[in-house]
């Protein structure tokens, strides 16, 4: 399992050198994300300890967030005055999300490229 | 005789110096989330970042405990956002296959999908009267909120605004997913899980799941290569539009 974290490390490292340096728009962990993915596909497979640190990491994803989103409580003077604005913007654009994704899958998929 | 015992603001002022409260206090958070959301047979609503994140902030205010204390050792957690955010490489490895046939519906709908969700919720909000920190908080919504916050960051908006509209997100699209794609007539399960793992990421990917697993597989995808194009696609896009 160490051998898996290490290598996510230096991708992760890799990844936040070339964000420094090259690429300052995109987030660092997203280079080593695709630096990742290409390492993968040239491997053709997933070595184990990698996939045990993705599984553990995909499991408990949501606590890794926890500390920025308890931010919140500063916040919560300014969201009270906004609270109707920001909850018709929320349910409004998740569901024109959601019926616009479906239906333009949907519409490309007639041409018989269903088949697969 | 006993011996001398601290009085209790003294243990409470040691424990408060060091990280060990932060971290036990937001583990225990998000465990009480997880065996609620279990007991209620996970249900959406019943999310367990939405139920730590109001544990510790009723917790902060009872104790009048500052944020930035609090964050000093619950950023041991943190920092694991960016080393998850590489190992997400993993299930979209996984996932590439299904991509075989279905390239280019599966990319025109993670397009319309990312640019409905982000005009949306940026028109809504400021023709409502919502201020720029706000807006700004809405831009990365739809994004896996590990990418959404490090993609808040690069476009000088607040990440944890775009964690709690993140995770709302999420909540939202897993609970009205269902009946938004039923009124749309969308049956094809492949087409209904990509279109809510373009929505709402993580949790309506894992709603996905409990429902059917060829949709689950496809919301993961969805989610995956969301991340991807967004965190590269949104900051470029902000920087040429200011």
């Amino acid at each position: 399992m160490i051998d898996g974290l290490v290598r996510i490390l230096v991708f992760q490292g890799v990844g936040e050198v070339i964000a420094k340096f090259f690429l300052p728009l995109v987030p660092g962990p997203v280079i080593g994300l695709v630096l990742l993915l290409a390492f993968l596909a040239w491997r053709g497979g997933v070595p184990e300890g990698v996939e045990l640190v993705s599984a553990a990491f995909m499991r408990y994803l949501g606590v890794l967030f926890v500390p920025a989103a308890v931010g919140v409580v500063l916040f919560w003077p300014h969201l009270q005055r906004q609270a109707l604005a920001i909850a018709v913007a929320l349910v409004v654009s998740v569901i024109a999300t959601v019926a616009v994704s479906a239906l333009v899958a949907k519409l490309l998929s007639r041409g018989g490229s269903d088949a697969a | 005789m006993r011996p001398d015992l601290p009085a209790i603001h003294e243990i409470w002022v040691y424990l408060s110096g060091s990280p060990l409260l932060a971290l036990i206090l937001t583990l225990a958070a998000y465990q009480a989330g997880v065996m609620i959301y279990e007991r209620t047979r996970l249900n959406p609503l019943a999310n367990p970042v939405l139920i730590a994140v109001t544990l510790i902030a009723l917790t902060l205010i009872a104790l009048d405990m500052p944020y930035a204390t609090y964050f000093e050792g619950a950023q041991f957690v943190h920092f694991l956002l960016g080393t998850a955010t590489v190992s997400l490489a993993v299930p979209i490895y996984k996932g590439l296959p299904s991509l075989r046939g279905r390239l280019l519906p599966v990319l025109a709908a993670l397009v319309g999908g990312g640019v409905t969700s982000i005009v949306s919720a940026i028109l809504l909000a400021r023709l409502l009267g919502a201020d720029e920190t706000v807006v700004g908080g809405m831009v990365a919504k739809s994004l896996t909120a590990p990418i959404a916050m490090g993609v808040a960051e690069r476009i000088g908006a607040s990440p944890t605004l775009t964690a709690v509209f993140t995770v709302t997100t999420g909540i939202l699209g897993a609970a009205l997913g269902r009946f938004v794609l039923d009124a749309v007539r969308c049956r094809e399960w492949w087409q209904r899980g990509f279109a809510i793992g373009v929505a709402a990421h993580g949790i309506g990917t894992s709603r996905a799941f409990s429902v059917h697993a060829e949709a689950g597989a496809y919301a993961g995808l969805a989610m995956g290569l969301h991340g991807i194009v967004g965190a590269i696609v949104i900051p470029w896009a902000v920087s040429a539009l200011r």
